[in-house]
């Protein structure tokens, strides 16, 4: 690790504040807050971060994290030749207000939500459009058959069937909680989660079945479970908090009202009709305890790590469905300010995703020049994140179009004529990258010979523009613009310069390789 | 034609095969317990003697000429029995792998037996000399796998014996010659999936001459999409033999399984087919009128019919049961 | 309670000091979310070069018909027993061929009650030794032996499944769970053969090569500095283009002397025997050659009169080739199914799913040839002796190729071991 000179000025003062007071000043921006913690952890550790990325770096990871692709070459270059001090701010701006925005995120939460069973994409899109609050769309999931927008259905009816499969998806996916361990026997190290948790959990979900087709919940049930020492237990309404909401009065209805229910139920899945909502939903309960103040951490904190990890590559809490207290965060007075932050400002979703993209940590530069790369937990220089499928898709067809030739004099210009360049073709080929993800082989074999690559990719746009520029330097610095999104450097310049020249006899198929060359770069694979 | 069922013996085995002496109720069953078993159908209590010898699976039975019960099994024997004491009284190895059926022919002098190394062979009923070895079937499936040699029949005039097996193939002999005088093809008794379950299925388990010995018939089940199953209509093919066409397909959509016994009936006008998969079926098609006038479920899978014309009266064997009907003809 | 282990308990023990996410060193953060804890003996298996072929006997194969019959009794079927070369066991009269050499390679297990009888949950139990959890799935052993005994940088697949029937496939539910698409399996099924192995016309064999190396160098300048696992797995995929290319050679049979295709049979089965003996031969870790569809639910003997003989050819040819060729010192074969048939038998004359006593085999390297683990009662209902469950078929495997059963796994920071705690592997039938 450099020593000091190694570092700017404004670091050294901000190190200074930092050890003056270690927390943000009460009316801090999320921004502030996010460096003001990270800096002094990374201090303490004493650790200096590495070189804040570059504006073409910085542009093309953003436009990949909130449009889903890498940016148009107009895009950075404009972006590139911005003087203004507050540039980045309306970069952002422009990306999270744009039609892209939602899309994309629509398609990286529907991702993480429900893991394509019963996926609810279309839902997601409108619900990113409106802004909806995280508590809304929480809401809007979990008592779809409740609520006149039935939009997110699919989740609950792709679910309904395995109600302890349901719990625990709905635990790992709103609170970071698995505790699928807890089915059996108490957790012997978390204390937060015994198999009376699990089957708190459960509870709220065991009056919910399908009829026909349609998803409903019934106005009784209750669950039992045996402990491993054998005891017979009835299961309490237990959040993961530990709050109890069992009603002292747990009537159930007699045998004769049971069955003339069942058979109540039963007619209306003959009739295909749907059932009459309960009168007191065990699920809208949890969904408005969850909510609750006092009991809404384990909701906010969730939300934020998922966030976080999106936008980072690691979550403050990792795994990210092992939020408890024997695992505790790498910042845990970030992940607390944030997640209040959170809930005080309406779980609105944009403001945080603006707040994190803003701070100097998510804009560190990728490369680390000492010897011994610190922890990723201290997020001292960002990590390379493999393109997800969505990524990858559309920035293969963007980087590939003739971008000389997009249109803009439709509406809103040249941000359209992007998006509609990029186009998502195949993208179920890909893989989506989870922790640990790596690239298989296939992937590497239909890149190098799929017919259909290079019929896609290689024959495109970008072969024609290229083959129109005569001067080889020319030619080589705007095939790695449009690739990669930044000039090419002097060595790449004589190196491709060399490849084009040995090549004067198949000059079109040179130019293929070379593109074929920057697309399956590591450079062109991940976002960095 | 009416079937009323008479009695019905439930068995804890399975009954592959019988042999009955004309005009006698006492039949001889044999079974997956590898016993032979007398009994008398006629009786209240119908159980009668034993016969032990079997070391596997009995498949066939025959009574010659001389009041001998002749028995084959998957053990590969041929195994004759004094009737009167119940022992055995001579022992073959009659095949090398494992034997299918035993047929006598009409005089009761000779006895053919089949098995699964495809070779049929012809003995003295009395001596057990062996007369003769007619092969004319392939030892492997086109798709290269161990092929099986079902059942056997001699013709009503005892000149010819047909022989079927796994892949629909079947040969007439003429016994005199031990040449075979016509071969016929009937592929659709054989299911082979090369490509969801990669096996076959099926075989024609059941021959039968019309009494005039022109027509033969030839019974297993149809094709099958699901070779775990019996999922196929009960077939029946019916050929001039002599002239090599076929005259008749008969199958039915309401009754899935294997025709494991044919008989000509109302000298050649019906032919009653008996059989089953998980469940069984008899079912009755008139020849002329080339349609099916009759059919019922069966108790049981059956494996062999008899019909004693003395009485009226159906016998049938098969998966855990003896049963025995009344036949009343209609004018 | 002891809190040495997790919780004491059979469904998942794992040690304090790793779930709490212990200190990340160095090493663990170079490897970025570590899916094995212990490198050094991930070394030595590679070193020891071990490889395993599975004969997956799609639909659940007889054990009254194979390894465990029963002549004589009510449930024994038509089918005799056959003496064996180990004096005093009987294996069923259809497999001939490997009784004559059972002395020389092969332990018999009889006493198998996996007690999940449906093709699904059996096929994945099977695969893997236990169940998935709720929000965990576990990698099956092509996954996990790829991920072991595989080259970082090989030059041929690491997992190959060959299934060319189509029934009973989907059931079969193989894949690297959380190890990751990394060590997924090449699923072969029509045809033998990898996708996208063919150079395209389009492009000569001199410029193929050097746009790749234009890729390397790209990918060299971006990777100095950003060291990370899924940064280096993008090259190691590049990496291993021109060797799986060149590996397409491998699932051609017709290279392969017609004596030697002779031997393995006519059929489909035995020539997909002999791709895998090709393909373990050049270095793949891990064949699974499935043979479907076996569920014979109706005539239970036409069928396995069938494809038992079948069986008994491929196997005992793919042994003696393997032994020929000296391969069976560090190979280990292994026939198993989703579970066994009942004893009982259906007027159709077949015979329906039973996992509650049935066999499976292992044969090679680190097993006591001959033995025979287990005693099912007289007709075969129900275990009478040494009742092992999917759990101790596998820790015997990993056993028998020289991997610790208690070794651990990672997701995360959180300790999976190869086996549930308190599973042993069956000695008996180790070497």
């Amino acid at each position: 690790m450099k020593p000091a000179c190694f570092f700017g000025a404004s670091f050294v003062m901000t190190l200074v504040a930092v050890t003056a007071s270690a927390q943000p000043p009460a009316e801090a921006t999320i921004f502030e807050a996010v460096d003001n913690f990270i800096d002094t952890r990374m201090a303490e550790a004493q650790v200096s971060p590495a070189p804040p990325a570059s504006d073409t770096t910085y542009i093309r990871r953003l436009t990949l994290d909130l449009a889903g692709r890498i940016p148009a070459v107009a895009e950075v270059q404009s972006y590139v030749a911005a003087a203004d001090s507050d540039k980045r701010g309306r970069l952002v701006d422009r990306l999270i207000e744009s039609a892209e925005f939602p899309e994309y995120m629509a398609t990286r939460f529907d991702w993480f939500i429900t893991a394509g069973n019963g996926g609810i994409r279309n839902y997601l899109s409108t619900a990113f459009q409106e802004n909806r609050g995280w508590d809304q769309v929480f809401r809007d999931i979990l008592l779809a058959d409740l609520s006149t927008d039935q939009g997110a259905l699919d989740y609950l009816k792709s679910r309904v069937a395995d109600t302890d499969k349901l719990a625990n998806e709905v635990s790992v996916t709103f609170f970071g909680v698995n505790i699928s361990c807890a089915k059996c026997h108490d957790h012997p190290l978390v204390a937060d989660w015994t198999q009376d948790h699990f089957y708190g959990m459960k509870s709220f979900f065991s009056r919910t079945f399908e009829n026909g087709g349609y998803v409903a919940e019934r106005d009784y049930g209750l669950v039992s479970y045996q402990t491993v020492d054998g005891d017979q237990r009835q299961a309490r309404l237990l959040f993961l908090t530990g709050k109890d909401v069992t009603p002292e009065d747990l009537s159930e209805p007699n045998e004769e009202e049971r069955k003339k229910a069942e058979a109540r139920f039963r007619e209306l899945k003959k009739k295909e009709e749907a059932p009459p909502q309960p009168k007191h939903s065990l699920r809208r309960q949890l969904a408005e305890l969850a909510l609750e103040d006092g009991q809404n951490h384990f909701f906010a904190r969730a939300i934020v790590n998922r966030v976080w990890h999106q936008l980072f590559g690691r979550g403050l809490v990792m795994p990210l469905d092992q939020m408890h207290t024997e695992n505790p965060p790498s910042h845990p007075e970030l992940l607390t300010w944030l997640a209040d932050d959170f809930v005080a400002h309406g779980y609105d979703l944009r403001r945080l995703i603006r707040g994190l993209v803003l701070s100097r940590a998510y804009a560190r530069g990728s490369r680390w020049e000492g010897s011994q790369r610190p922890p990723t937990e201290l997020f001292a220089a960002a990590i390379p994140r493999p393109l997800t499928p969505t990524q990858l898709a559309r920035s293969l067809s963007l980087a590939t179009t003739d971008q000389s030739q997009l249109d803009c004099e439709v509406p809103n210009g040249l941000q359209q004529a992007v998006a509609e360049a990029a186009e998502a073709r195949n993208a179920d080929r890909f893989d989506q990258p989870e922790d640990g993800f790596q690239i298989a082989a296939d992937e590497a074999l239909y890149f190098t010979n799929s017919e259909e690559f290079e019929k896609q990719y290689l024959h495109a746009g970008l072969k024609q523009q290229l083959l129109n520029i005569e001067d080889r330097r020319q030619l080589a610095d705007n095939a790695v613009w449009a690739t990669l999104c930044r000039a090419a450097d002097e060595e790449e310049l004589q190196l491709l310069g060399d490849y084009l020249t040995e090549r004067e006899d198949r000059r079109e198929q040179a130019i293929e390789q070379l593109i074929w060359g920057l697309l399956t770069s590591s450079e062109f694979r991940f976002n960095h | 034609m009416k079937l009323a069922e008479q009695r019905k013996i439930g068995r804890q085995d399975i009954l592959f095969c019988m042999a009955r002496a004309a005009d006698s109720s006492r039949v001889f069953c044999g079974s997956s317990d590898f016993k032979v078993y007398e009994l008398d159908l006629a009786a209240d209590e119908p159980a009668r003697r034993t016969f032990s010898g079997h070391r596997s699976y009995v498949t066939g039975a025959a009574l010659t000429a001389h009041g001998t019960l002749v028995t084959c099994g998957y053990d590969r024997q041929l195994v004759w029995w004094d009737v009167e004491s119940g022992k055995p009284f001579r022992r073959t190895i009659a095949h090398e792998r494992w034997a299918r059926k035993v047929a006598a022919s009409p005089d009761g002098t000779l006895v053919a037996s089949v098995a699964d190394d495809m070779v049929a062979r012809v003995w003295n009923a009395w001596t057990g000399d062996l007369l003769d070895e007619l092969r004319g079937h392939e030892p492997l499936t086109p798709q290269h796998f161990h092929s099986m040699l079902y059942t056997c029949v001699f013709s009503p005039d005892g000149e010819f014996l047909a022989t079927a097996d796994r892949v629909g193939h079947v040969v007439v002999w003429e016994l005199a010659s031990g040449n075979p005088v016509a071969t016929l093809e009937s592929p659709e008794h054989y299911t082979w999936d090369p490509r969801q379950r990669r096996r076959s299925i099926g075989g024609v388990r059941s021959l039968a001459f019309a009494p005039d010995g022109n027509l033969l018939a030839v019974g297993g089940v149809g094709q099958i999409g699901n070779v775990d199953g019996l999922g196929g209509k009960a077939l029946v093919h019916v050929y001039d033999w002599r002239r090599g066409e076929r005259t008749h397909k008969f199958e039915h959509d309401g009754h899935k399984g294997l025709v494991e016994d044919l008989h000509f009936l109302r000298d050649g006008r019906q032919l009653l087919a008996g059989g089953g998969a998980q469940k069984g079926f008899l079912l009755l098609v008139d020849v002329e009128r080339q349609e099916f006038v009759y059919d019922t479920e069966a108790p049981m899978h059956v494996h062999q019919l008899d019909l004693d014309l003395s009485t009226n009266q159906l016998i049938a064997v098969g998966h855990g049961a003896v049963v025995v009907w009344q036949m009343d003809d209609e004018a | 309670m002891s809190r040495n282990s997790f919780c004491g308990s059979q469904d998942h023990a794992m040690s304090r000091r790793r779930f709490l996410g212990a200190t990340t060193t160095a090493a663990a953060t170079m490897a970025g979310v570590g899916v094995f804890g212990d490198r050094a003996l991930a070394q030595a298996l590679k070193q020891k070069d071990k490889r395993v072929i599975m004969l997956w006997l799609a639909g659940g194969a007889s054990q009254l018909e194979t390894w465990d019959p029963k002549p004589g009794r009510p449930t024994g079927g038509p089918f005799f027993d056959t003496a064996t070369s180990v004096p005093g066991v009987r294996i069923s009269e259809l497999m001939p061929l490997v009784a004559a050499r059972l002395h020389r390679h092969t332990a018999l297990i009889r006493s198998l009650n996996t007690e999940n009888g449906d093709h699904g949950g059996g096929s994945v139990l099977m695969m893997r030794g236990r169940k998935n959890e709720p929000n965990l799935e576990y990698p099956d052993l092509g996954s996990i032996l790829a991920h072991e005994l595989g080259q970082a940088d090989s030059q041929v697949p690491d997992y190959v499944s060959i299934y060319s029937q189509t029934e009973g496939r989907n059931f079969s539910k193989i894949g690297p769970g959380f190890l990751g698409s990394r060590y997924a399996p090449v699923q072969l099924t029509d045809r033998m053969g990898l996708e996208n192995v063919t150079r395209p016309g389009s492009i000569s064999e001199l410029d193929h090569h050097q746009r790749a190396d234009l890729r390397s160098l790209w990918s060299q300048r971006f990777a100095r500095g950003r060291e990370n696992e899924a940064v280096g797995s993008h090259a190691t995929a590049y990496g291993r283009v021109a060797g799986l290319m060149a590996s397409d050679r491998l699932f051609d049979v017709s290279r392969e002397p017609q004596r030697v295709r002779d031997r393995y049979g006519p059929t489909q089965f035995g020539e997909h025997a002999l791709i895998a003996r090709r393909l373990i031969e050049a270095g793949v870790p891990f064949v699974r050659v499935a043979r479907a569809w076996w569920d014979s639910h109706s005539q239970n003997f036409e069928s396995h009169q069938e494809l038992v003989p079948e069986l008994d050819r491929v196997m005992s040819t793919l042994l003696d080739d393997l032994g020929e060729r000296g391969l069976l010192d560090h190979t280990l074969v292994i026939t198993t199914a989703e579970f066994g048939r009942t004893p009982q038998i259906n007027p159709s004359l077949g015979r329906d799913h039973f996992a509650t006593a049935w066999s499976s085999t292992l044969s090679g390297v680190g097993v006591n040839p001959g033995a025979v683990y287990g005693k099912t009662d007289a007709d075969g209902q129900r275990v009478a002796d040494g009742e092992v469950g999917a759990g101790e078929f596998f820790a015997t495997i990993f056993q028998a190729l020289g991997i610790d059963h208690e070794h651990e796994l990672y997701v995360g920071a959180r300790p999976i071991p190869l086996v549930n705690p308190g599973i042993e592997p069956i000695r008996e039938v180790l070497a």
